[in-house]
């Protein structure tokens, strides 16, 4: 099994239930806003791709693929990226898995 | 009597000195003796007082009301389902308890209602809602009063009430200015009267025949209200850095489901109208320039 940072290329991550979030026009991505915390994040547009594509039933290995496919001119280190943001977010408590 | 303040009609036999014109939801408002009590029930949240600035204040959480103690101004009970708030006989002069009132149990209310309490001064820009935000003595107030003098209409001084949807709009408020006396000083609110003095502001009541009604006015801008030593700039800022300033402004009870009802209505609209940080001098030689600023680019 593959894995890259604390999160395995197998897991299937969950939104932690306790954030709300709202994508933001103007492609300027998404606020998320842990509600037992209170504290609030900002995500860029590659980072909205991937949290609305956090479900717990995809495994990371499926989101970077599906990711890479929605995205034009995606950046060889793609998989790289994903995979760290989803680590920041489980850090945060925003994902668990 | 009629009148209106936040979309609501008061159904009372007390009287009212800062409402609009026109009709509204009904707001039963009668008064209770009280006795001076503190409430039971949990606590939901305590104001600290600030010596000159801010009363000690408690909400408690009885159910399906709340109960609103205010340090020698007595005991308000909200009961936003009806909607319906009981007003303390004794303690302070009508006036001084109709701008409480018009503060938490009014938000209790109007939150109940559907409609987003936010920490900002609002005024009326030829049929458009410009809202004046920040954070307590950051000179909404004054500002607004700036705009009085200019000949524009005040729809709130302090706490504006938002109705959110398609095109979210700002539902007047009372129609009061508590202005600093150096600025009381030196403008010139025409029709107004002072009603209540007897702290470090001048209360006044607006002009009637300016007043208006309290039907929702469409909302053009937000203005996020910055210091500045180094002259005007007026910049408009992104929906997520707005959304973080306006965060803060929001009037929010404790528990998750509060946050997440609060934090919708504000992404709502930061993402729906333009937002704007206007950094100024907090000099009142600076005042009508700001007003002419704000009135000629946003």
């Amino acid at each position: 099994m593959s894995s890259h940072g604390g999160g395995a290329i197998d897991s299937k991550p969950e939104k932690n239930p306790d954030v709300a979030y709202r994508a933001l026009g103007s492609e300027e991505g998404a606020v998320l806003l842990h509600l037992q915390s209170g504290e609030y994040h900002g995500v860029n547009e590659l980072g909205l791709v991937v949290w609305e594509l956090i479900d717990g039933e995809r495994t990371v290995g499926e989101i970077i693929e599906t990711v890479r496919e929605q995205t034009d001119d995606a950046p060889p280190r793609l998989a790289d990226d994903v995979v760290a943001f989803l680590d920041s977010m489980r850090q945060l408590d925003l994902v668990v898995d | 009597m009629g009148g209106s303040c936040f979309g609501y009609r008061p159904v009372s036999d007390l009287a009212f000195e800062y409402l609009r014109e026109g009709d509204g939801d009904p707001l039963e408002v009668r008064e209770r003796d009280s006795g001076g009590e503190e409430p039971g029930g949990s606590l939901l949240a305590e104001w600290t007082p600030i010596p000159g600035k801010r009363l000690w204040a408690r909400l408690h959480d009885e159910g399906e009301a709340y109960r609103l103690w205010v340090d020698g101004g007595g005991t308000f009970r909200i009961d936003p389902r009806t909607p319906s708030i009981e007003v303390p006989a004794r303690g302070e002069t009508p006036v001084r308890r109709e701008e409480r009132l018009w503060g938490i149990p009014a938000v209790l209310c109007l939150r109940a209602r559907g409609d987003l309490p936010l920490h900002a001064a609002a005024v009326d820009l030829g049929g458009e809602a410009v809202l004046l935000a920040g954070p307590g003595y950051s000179g909404k107030t004054t500002l607004a009063a700036g705009f009085d003098a200019a000949g524009h209409r005040v729809l709130s001084e302090d706490l504006s009430c938002i109705r959110l949807g398609p095109a979210p709009a700002v539902i007047p408020g009372p129609a009061m200015l508590r202005i600093r006396r150096d600025v009381a000083e030196r403008l010139a609110l025409s029709g107004a009267r002072d009603v209540a003095a007897g702290d470090d502001r001048v209360h006044f009541s607006l002009d009637p025949s300016r007043r208006g009604d309290s039907r929702p006015v469409p909302l053009r801008a937000v203005v996020m209200l910055r210091p500045s030593q180094n002259g005007l700039a007026l910049e408009e800022v992104s929906a997520a850095d707005a959304l973080r300033d306006l965060w803060s402004l929001s009037f929010r009870l404790p528990g998750v489901e509060d946050r997440a009802v609060s934090f919708r209505g504000l992404a709502a609209l930061a993402d729906g109208v333009r937002v704007w940080n206007l950094a100024r001098p907090l000099r009142l030689s600076e005042l009508g320039r700001t007003v002419e600023t704000i009135a000629a680019h946003v």
